[in-house]
């Protein structure tokens, strides 16, 4: 079981509010994102869950009980920090034992544990060597290793992947996703790589300045973002947004419509513009369209075979049931 | 410096520098050698002559050696466990965040800018005198029997005063070490379910290791050649309790003006300074590998 409830959870360190009260639901089982900019409060949030600090107000409930003043060690929630935090001296089998020592699991147990989770995350060749001879991808799966021995009720990682290299994070977000997908167990993930966040997430959590800014599925936020914000942040390249004539033309103070829902023409459309810098990426190219007398650039996304170049005039067209529309307080407008 | 170019052009710039430690070490090193075969006494100048192991025979069986000789692995070792053990609990208080930080730890560095001489008067003369100190006025006023440190446990006095000393310096290495214990190392073993203790011995402890050794070589190399201490307080006595091999030197070779004799104690203290140090890196010298 792991189901993890905040309410008016707030922080304060000194006299900044860095958590303003808050209130999150996390439901047993589910992969739940922090995502938002450096700065937000993602690793303070998840530091108050794990109990490594105290709440300046507010409750967590873990299981239905109150865990607002319990040791991080009773919460029963074990984390994967970004820097691993293996202990250096100890051999990867220590490691991956040292909770269950701490917990005084009989000896075989612990073995059968440690065999088991190795396997698991294909550690069984490393098991005698120290943390300082292993790969930044294989110290990663140590930590993971360590944090699933204790078979917590949840597991918090904070941008555990940060440190790899492109490739190996697509290899560890897999096996991460993997991961839950066998245990079932809950896991709060924090990141400010947004594709981490729409490919693993079942719930992602929005947060700006230590607000929620909005809380659902990855489509669902893709598809109704609440507000600006969330608009600009989800979605990659980012969400052109509009104001002025053509927003009011909708009916808004501003408007959005993602690169991918833009139609390119070498010949006709609703805007006209110019090529600036292009990328072609193969599959996909992205026009970064200048002179549209919108906005500096629009961004758009076309097929990989669309052969345009700088300097190229281009027509744009929105498809309009995709357009997002805001209030000029830049709420969505339903 | 890992091409071949690289590290000829290393050894070529560092040679003079070697050339010139080994000089500086060789020549005394050798007159020394030199001159505990010889006898030689100042009192009677130019009457020189070669004495073949004489002088380590009076040496090795003048009554005081044997005690010096326990006197000096007490006293380092005495110190040593004092100030490991002392500095890693002062260093482990000084890592708390607390009020007026910065000033408690220049005070506890204090001890070391003092002068061994000094410190050894004042621990003489203001704390241990029987009559004026302060221990003594302490004893009176719980109505005790003022104790003289120094004529009734002389080497624990010393040992005392020159831990004192030593304790900044350890503490100190230690507390930089402590500081640059990984946070989320910590919290990590909080999260595993590790108590206070636990943390310490199985996370702080294991990372000051290194630093610990490296406190333990350093003491040890001035710990053996204690002496302003012993001159100054107890002069070795009452008897031989508290000489060392450097004082029973110095008592040899300037008291008696036998320079023969003076250089083969100290040819044995260099001995005895070299087996403590294969000891000791036998020992922990396994810590400072990286
Ligand atoms: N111990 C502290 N004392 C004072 N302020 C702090 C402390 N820890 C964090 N903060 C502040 O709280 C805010 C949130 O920090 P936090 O580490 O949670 O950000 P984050 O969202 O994890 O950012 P990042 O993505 O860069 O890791 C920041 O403005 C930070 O300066
Ligand atoms: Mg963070």
């Amino acid at each position: 079981m792991g189901r993890i409830m905040l309410e008016n959870v707030t922080k304060r360190f000194g006299d900044v509010e860095v958590i303003p009260p808050l209130d999150l639901d996390i439901n047993d089982g589910e992969f739940v994102v922090f995502v938002g900019p450096s700065g937000c409060g993602k690793s303070t949030l998840l530091r108050l869950i794990a109990g490594l600090e105290d709440t300046s107000g507010g409750r967590i409930l873990i299981d239905g009980k109150d865990a607002t003043d319990l040791a991080p060690a009773k919460r029963g929630l074990a984390m994967v920090f970004q820097s691993y935090a293996l202990y250096p001296h100890m051999s990867v089998r220590k490691n991956i034992a040292f909770p269950m020592r701490m917990a005084g699991i009989p000896q075989d147990e612990q073995n059968r544990r440690i065999e088991a989770a190795a396997k698991a995350l294909n550690l069984t060749a490393y098991l005698d060597r120290r943390p300082g001879q292993l790969s930044g991808g294989q110290r990663q799966r140590v930590a993971i290793g360590r944090a699933i021995v204790r078979e917590p009720s949840a597991f918090l990682f904070d941008e555990p992947l940060s440190n790899l290299d492109a490739a190996l994070r697509v290899g560890m977000r897999l096996e991460i996703s993997e991961l839950h997908n066998r245990l079932k167990t809950t896991m709060v993930y924090v990141t400010h790589d947004q594709v981490e966040a729409m490919t693993m997430a079942d719930k992602i959590v929005v947060l700006q300045a230590g607000r929620i800014e909005q809380v659902g599925s990855p489509m669902e936020l893709y598809k109704a973002p609440k507000n600006l914000f969330v608009a600009g942040f989800i979605g990659s390249p980012k969400m052109n947004l509009l104001t002025g004539a053509v927003a009011a033309q909708h009916g808004a103070a501003t408007i959005g419509v993602r690169p991918e829902h833009i139609h390119v023409s070498p010949t006709g459309g609703a805007w006209k513009g110019r090529v600036g810098v292009s990328e072609h990426l193969g599959s996909d190219t992205f026009f970064y369209v200048e002179d549209t007398g919108l906005a500096e650039t629009i961004t758009v996304r076309a097929g990989g075979d669309l052969e345009l170049y700088h300097g190229d005039t281009v027509w744009l067209t929105p498809d309009p049931a995709r357009i997002h529309r805001f209030d000029d307080q830049g709420l969505r407008i339903a | 410096m890992s091409t071949k170019a690289s590290r000829t052009a290393a050894r070529l710039m560092i040679s003079p520098a070697v050339l010139l430690l080994l000089g500086w070490m060789i020549v005394p090193l050798a007159m020394t050698l030199y001159f505990s075969f010889l006898r030689y006494n100042l009192l009677m100048p130019g009457m020189e002559s070669w004495a073949g192991f004489e002088n380590y025979r009076y040496f090795f069986t003048d009554p005081a050696f044997w005690p010096a000789m326990r006197n000096t692995l007490v006293l380092v070792g005495g110190v040593l466990m004092i100030t490991t053990i002392g500095g890693i609990l002062v260093a482990l208080l000084l890592d708390q965040p607390f009020w007026g930080q910065n000033i408690v730890r220049l005070l506890v560095l204090a001890p070391f800018f003092v002068m061994p001489t000094v410190s050894a008067l004042v621990w003489k003369n203001m704390f241990m005198n029987p009559v004026n100190g302060i221990f003594a006025y302490l004893a009176r006023v719980l109505g005790l029997q003022p104790y003289d440190f120094l004529t009734q446990a002389p080497l624990a006095s010393i040992i005392g005063i020159v831990s004192w000393q030593w304790l900044p310096f350890a503490s100190l290495i230690l507390l930089t070490a402590l500081q640059s214990l990984n946070s989320e190392q910590m919290e990590a073993a909080e999260m595993d379910g590790a108590g206070p203790l636990s943390r310490f011995w199985f996370i702080t402890l294991p990372h000051l290791a290194r630093a610990i050794t490296v406190v333990i070589l350093i003491q040890t190399i001035f710990l053996l050649s204690i002496f302003a201490e012993i001159l100054v307080t107890t002069n070795g006595g009452p008897g031989t309790a508290s000489t060392n091999l450097t004082f029973l030197v110095y008592m040899q070779s300037l008291l008696q003006f036998d320079v023969g004799l003076g250089s083969a104690g100290g040819v044995v203290a260099i001995i005895l300074a070299n087996i403590v140090a294969i000891f000791l890196m036998r020992m922990i010298g396994k810590n400072l590998d990286a």
